[in-house]
C-alpha cells in the first residue's frame, strides 16, 4: 500500500457513533469534575443547607414536615444551581472560545456533542440525589421505601431535565455569555425568592398558587409528595405538569434559536 | 450503537484527481452576500493559497467546505462526497486547524489528543497518545493544559489534531498568524511534509511570502468571488503588465503587487 492509498483508507474510516459519545462523554465528565465552581453549587451547596437547616430543628412550611421541606429544597437548589449558572455559562463561554466550532468541524453529530454536555450533568444531579438522600436518611431519620428512592432519583432527572431546558433558553435566545451569566443569576434569584416566599404563603394565596407553577415551587412539591408518598395531592400533580411543560417550552427555545458560534 | 470504526464506502466517493470540487459555491448571511458563485478544484497532492483581504470571503468559503454553515447554493465534494447530503463522511475526509485554536480549557493536552482521536474513530491508547504528542515535540507538556502552551506549541497541537486521522484534505484557516519567524517556518515544513504523505491543503493567508513559499496554486478573492487563480508565478507574470498592479508596484512586481493591485489599496476592517 502507498502512502497516498494509506492516506485515503485511513480518511474513509466512518467513525462509530459509541466511541464518538464515550469520547464525547469522557471529555465533558472529566471538564465538569474539574470545575470546582459547578461542584460547589451542585455538590457542596445542597449538603450545606441540609446542615445549617438541620442545626435550626428543620423549617416546616404548609403542607410538609420540617425534614421533608429541607430535603426538598437542597435538592431543588442544587439542581437550579448547576444549570441555571453552571450549565448556561460553561456552554456560553465555550460557544465565545470556539469549542463547539472546533467540534463541530470533526465527524462527531452535533446531537451528540449537545446530548453529551446534558447528560453529564444529569449523572451529576443523580450523585448529588443520592448523597443529599443519604445525608437526609442519616441525620433525619427517614424511613423511604425503594420505590420512594427510585422516584426521588427520578424527580432529579426531570428536575435536573427542566432547569437545563430553561438554561438552555437562556444560551440559545441571548449570545453573549456576559449577559447569559447575569442573566442566569436573576433567574436563579427570582426562581429562589417565588418558590420560597410563595411556599411560606407569607405573600398570599394568589402568590402561593403562582408559586406551585414556579420551577422551584413544582420541585419542591414534586420531591415533597415523594416523601410523603401517601399524601399525594393535587398540589403535587400540578408540579409534575409544570415540569413538563417547562422541559418541553425550554426545550424548544433552547434548541430552535441555540447558535453555535457567538458572532 | 456500532463498535469500533469501520471501513465505509463513500456515497458518491469520486475516483476523479479532484480532492475538492467546489461549484458555484453561494454563502448569504441574511442580505449579505459572502460569498458569489466560487467554484475551484483543488488535485490530490496539491497546496492551494487562498488570498484575499478582510472580509473577502476567505473564512466563510472555508466555513462551507467545513461544513459549518449552509451554502444557499452551489456544491461542495470532498473526495467526491457531498458535504450537505453527507456530512458526518465528508468530516471524516478532512482536517481542520481553524483561525483560533479553541479547545476546553479544563482538559490536558493528552486527554484533548485522546478526545479528538476517539471523534475520528481512532481508538488509540495512552502510549501511542504520548508517541504522537512526543512527536510534535511537545513531550513534557504532556499533562498541561493548552491555555499553558505558548502560541507555537497550541499551534502544534492544533495541527497534530487536524491530521490526527490522515485527512484526505488539509483545511488550514491562517494557520501562521501570530507565529514567531521560527515557529512559521517550522509549520511551512510541516505543510510540505504532509504533502509529501500523500495529502492535499487548503489554506488561507494574509501573507503574501507564505503563499509563495508553500503554496503550488493560489486563487484571490474579493468581495465574495474569485479574482484570479494561478500558480504564484503564474500570477506575477499573467498580471505582470495589469495597469492596477504597475500603479502600486516598487520595482519588480511582486505577488503582494498582484494582489494589492487586484483587490485595491484601501484597509478592510
Amino acid at each position: 500500500m502507498t502512502d497516498s492509498s494509506a492516506r485515503l483508507a485511513a480518511g474513509s474510516v466512518h467513525p462509530s457513533t459509541g466511541l464518538i459519545f464515550r469520547s464525547l462523554f469522557r471529555a465533558d465528565f472529566t471538564v465538569l469534575l474539574r470545575n470546582a465552581r459547578t461542584l460547589i453549587l451542585n455538590i457542596a451547596l445542597p449538603i450545606l443547607i441540609l446542615v445549617i437547616t438541620g442545626l435550626h430543628g428543620g423549617s416546616a412550611r404548609a403542607g410538609f414536615t420540617g425534614s421533608v421541606f429541607d430535603i426538598a429544597l437542597a435538592l431543588t437548589y442544587g439542581l437550579m444551581s448547576s444549570s441555571l449558572i453552571g450549565y448556561s455559562l460553561t456552554v456560553a463561554r465555550d460557544r465565545d472560545a470556539g469549542v463547539f466550532q472546533r467540534l463541530r468541524v470533526t465527524p462527531a453529530p452535533t446531537w451528540a456533542i449537545m446530548t453529551s454536555r446534558l447528560l453529564v450533568q444529569i449523572v451529576l444531579d443523580i450523585i448529588m440525589t443520592v448523597i443529599v438522600v443519604a445525608l437526609g436518611v442519616i441525620t433525619r431519620h427517614l424511613d423511604l421505601t425503594v420505590a420512594q428512592v427510585l422516584l426521588l432519583g427520578c424527580v432529579s432527572i426531570a428536575g435536573g431535565a427542566m432547569f437545563l431546558a430553561i438554561a438552555q433558553a437562556i444560551v440559545g435566545l441571548v449570545r453573549s455569555a456576559a449577559v447569559v451569566n447575569a442573566l442566569g443569576r436573576v433567574f436563579y434569584v427570582v426562581f429562589l425568592l417565588l418558590g420560597l416566599l410563595g411556599s411560606s404563603g407569607l405573600l398570599g394565596s394568589t402568590v402561593h398558587a403562582i408559586s406551585n407553577w414556579s420551577p422551584v415551587g413544582a420541585m419542591i412539591n414534586l420531591y415533597g409528595g415523594v416523601l410523603e408518598l401517601g399524601s399525594w395531592d393535587w398540589t403535587d400533580t400540578t408540579g409534575l405538569i409544570a415540569t413538563a411543560g417547562y422541559i418541553v417550552v425550554g426545550a424548544f427555545i433552547g434548541i430552535r434559536w441555540f447558535r453555535w458560534d457567538s458572532r | 450503537m456500532n463498535e469500533p470504526s469501520e471501513p465505509s464506502e463513500p456515497s458518491g466517493a469520486s475516483s476523479t484527481a479532484a480532492i475538492l470540487d467546489i461549484d458555484g459555491l453561494v454563502v448569504r448571511y441574511g442580505a449579505r452576500t459572502a460569498v458569489d458563485g466560487v467554484t475551484l478544484r483543488i488535485d490530490r497532492g496539491e497546496i492551494f493559497g487562498l488570498l484575499g483581504p478582510n472580509g473577502a470571503g476567505k473564512t466563510s468559503t472555508l466555513s462551507a467546505i467545513e461544513g459549518l454553515v449552509k451554502p444557499s447554493s452551489g456544491t461542495v465534494l470532498v473526495d467526491g462526497v457531498d458535504i450537505q447530503r453527507d456530512p458526518l463522511a465528508a468530516k471524516a475526509r478532512l482536517g481542520v486547524q481553524l483561525q483560533a485554536s479553541s479547545f476546553q480549557a479544563e482538559l490536558t493536552i493528552d486527554q484533548i489528543v485522546r478526545l479528538y482521536a476517539g471523534l475520528y474513530g481512532l481508538p488509540i491508547g495512552p502510549a501511542e497518545i504520548a508517541d504522537r504528542i512526543r512527536g510534535i515535540g511537545l513531550g513534557d507538556e504532556l499533562g498541561k493544559r493548552f491555555k499553558s502552551l505558548s502560541g507555537g506549541q497550541q499551534q502544534r497541537l492544533s495541527l497534530l489534531i487536524a491530521v490526527i486521522h490522515q485527512p484526505v484534505l488539509l483545511l488550514l484557516d491562517e494557520p501562521t498568524s501570530g507565529l514567531d519567524p521560527q515557529s512559521r517556518r517550522q509549520l511551512w515544513d510541516r505543510i510540505e511534509r504532509l504533502r509529501t504523505d500523500g495529502g492535499s491543503i487548503l489554506l488561507t493567508t494574509h501573507s503574501m511570502e507564505e503563499a509563495q513559499a508553500v503554496c503550488d496554486r493560489v486563487a484571490i478573492i474579493d468581495h465574495g468571488t474569485l479574482v484570479t487563480l494561478d500558480t504564484p508565478a503564474g500570477l506575477i507574470a499573467r498580471h505582470r503588465d495589469d495597469p492596477r498592479v504597475t500603479r502600486v508596484a516598487r520595482g519588480e512586481v511582486t505577488l503582494e503587487d498582484v494582489f494589492i493591485g487586484l483587490t485595491g489599496s484601501e484597509i478592510r476592517d
